[in-house]
């Protein structure tokens, strides 16, 4: 599904993000990506999505080679990938429901198709008695219910979350982290890039672990700890 | 689709009313701009009209010698008559002429002062083309032996015609100013509203908008901008138009003003598709330029 082959990058103040990483993802995994802060694992997942580009080396998905696509080919690739961010990237001003059928309405979807999809999705994230409610009148964990709901709304292949536990209180994050893997089995491929080792080894799944930009463990059913071989 | 629309135009109107003070400030500087211009349209036209009026009533009068005998005059109104411009020839009897004065100056007593008609037997010329009028009449000044003397009001027109030229002209680089700068104040409202709505076009972008889809809205409330000061500039000229030409004509009831229907409708056509085209442009600008990156 992902194929990452001899992909490096270096920023243009010469620091190294990433170094010859090579990896492959299939179909409907779970992928945890771990390291510590500046290891190269955000870099990576926005590489997948094309808001950063390889210095060298190259992304497939599906056999597409991300090199190749145009800039006008960029929306219909983030299409077919749902994305979660650490810090939600909320619309302030719309509910629950808009900001949901947000997504769907910049693919040109019919309105009776927005507003059964959208109510799918947000029962399946739990927040379907909130949709009119504002985001700031939400609770963290919930507002990254909504982030995720947004970003699995239109079905995609593949979900990438970038540290989405990384602003909840511990409770909360297990909550996230079971949402994710609940919608791992709805064959999306997920890939969450995280801090949490509490997480990471206690839902055991496979780990791709980063640091200063090497790949220097990739392991299935791994645990967070780089020295567990 | 019509969702779509119904889309943009709803984050088009949100857009204006978040940078409300600047979309008011765009709708009113398009307004007076989309004034000045439609008020220099009805100026040249109307000066255009004026000068269309005076050439069309112009004549050569030529005046004939005393001495010439019918015959000769017969003669010289066939000579006249060859020339290629002529439209139409009239002779003017002397004492038809005197008749004619008298009418026009009753109050002035001639008749006690003048035995018999002090004015010469003329022929009045009217030419197909006014263009020609000097170098005509100066032909049939050559015509020594039966000419006394040629009028024509040539120089009257011809000043009003190249003035109406001059109030274009004027007109037209004043609006050209005016026009850029009330462009780049739109430019300047709608990048307002758009790092306004920085986050919302990063999200869009992330969640698979097309550039397109992102622009769009923008681009409808720069042309919503451009519309209403179009409808509001076009709204004050008419009535204030209408109300200066009533006191005109009142007034000055000669006064050739531009009263068809069909003129004006275009001129205010063409003020309106000025603004609304100012609007877009901005607005494309503004957005092409921001949306780049």
């Amino acid at each position: 599904m992902i194929e990452v082959r001899n992909v490096s990058k270096i920023y243009l103040n010469g620091f190294k993000a990433l170094d010859n990483v090579n990896l492959s993802i299939g179909k409907e995994e779970f992928v945890y990506l771990v390291g510590p802060s500046g290891a190269g694992k955000s870099t990576l997942l926005k590489m997948i999505y094309k808001a950063e580009e390889p210095s060298s080396g190259k992304i497939f998905i599906d056999n597409f080679s991300l090199n190749n696509i145009t800039e006008r080919q960029i929306p219909y690739l983030r299409r077919n990938i749902g994305i979660v961010f650490q810090d939600y990237k909320l619309l302030p001003k719309r509910t629950v429901y808009e900001n949901v059928a947000f997504a769907l309405r910049v693919m040109h979807y019919s309105r009776s198709k927005i507003r059964r999809q959208v109510s799918q999705v947000l029962e399946l994230v739990g927040l379907h008695q909130k949709m009119s409610n504002l985001p700031q009148e939400l609770s963290g964990g919930e507002q990254q219910r909504i982030c995720i709901a947004r970003a699995i709304v239109n079905n995609p292949k593949i979900l990438l979350a970038d540290e989405p536990t990384g602003n909840l209180d511990p409770e909360t994050s297990w909550e996230i982290m079971h949402l994710l893997t609940k919608i791992n089995t709805r064959k999306t491929t997920v890939i969450v890039a995280t801090h949490n080792k509490e997480i990471v080894d206690n839902i055991r799944k496979r780990v791709i672990a980063l640091e200063k930009g090497k790949l220097v463990k990739d392991q299935q059913l791994g645990v967070y700890s780089t020295n567990v071989k | 689709m019509l969702s779509d629309l119904e889309f943009f135009v709803s984050e088009a109107l949100v857009g204006m009313k978040r940078s409300g003070l600047m979309t008011f400030i765009s709708i009113a500087t398009i307004t007076v701009s989309l004034i000045i211009f439609g008020f220099f349209l009805l100026l040249s036209s109307n000066f255009n009209n004026l000068a269309n009026f005076i050439s069309s009533k112009l004549e050569i009068r030529v005046y004939l010698k005393d001495t010439l005998t019918k015959r000769e005059i017969i003669n010289f109104e066939n000579e006249l008559r060859k020339i290629k411009e002529v439209k139409k020839i009239v002779f003017v009897d002397k004492e038809q002429a005197w008749q004619n004065f008298q009418q026009n100056f009753k109050n002035i007593n001639l008749n006690d002062l003048i035995e018999s008609t002090p004015l010469p037997n003329s022929f009045s010329i009217l030419l197909e083309h006014n263009e020609n009028i000097v170098d005509i009449a100066q032909h049939i000044r050559g015509y020594t032996d039966y000419v006394e003397d040629v009028n024509y009001g040539g120089a009257i027109a011809k000043n009003i015609s190249v003035f109406a030229n001059f109030v274009k002209l004027g007109g037209l680089g004043v609006v050209l100013l005016l026009s850029l700068a009330t462009l780049l104040i739109i430019v300047n409202t709608i990048r307002l509203t758009l790092i306004a709505r920085q986050d919302e076009i990063t999200i869009m972008r992330l969640v698979g908008a097309t550039k397109a889809f992102i622009k769009i809205p923008f681009i409808i409330e720069g042309l919503f901008i451009g519309i209403i000061g179009a409808i509001l500039s076009i709204l004050f000229l008419k009535t204030t138009y209408g109300f200066i030409a009533m006191q005109i004509q009142d007034n000055i009831s000669f006064f050739p003003l531009v009263f068809e229907e069909s003129k004006l409708n275009y001129l205010y056509f063409m003020v309106g598709i000025s603004g609304t085209f100012l609007g877009f442009l901005g607005a494309y600008i503004s957005v092409s330029k921001s949306l780049k990156k």
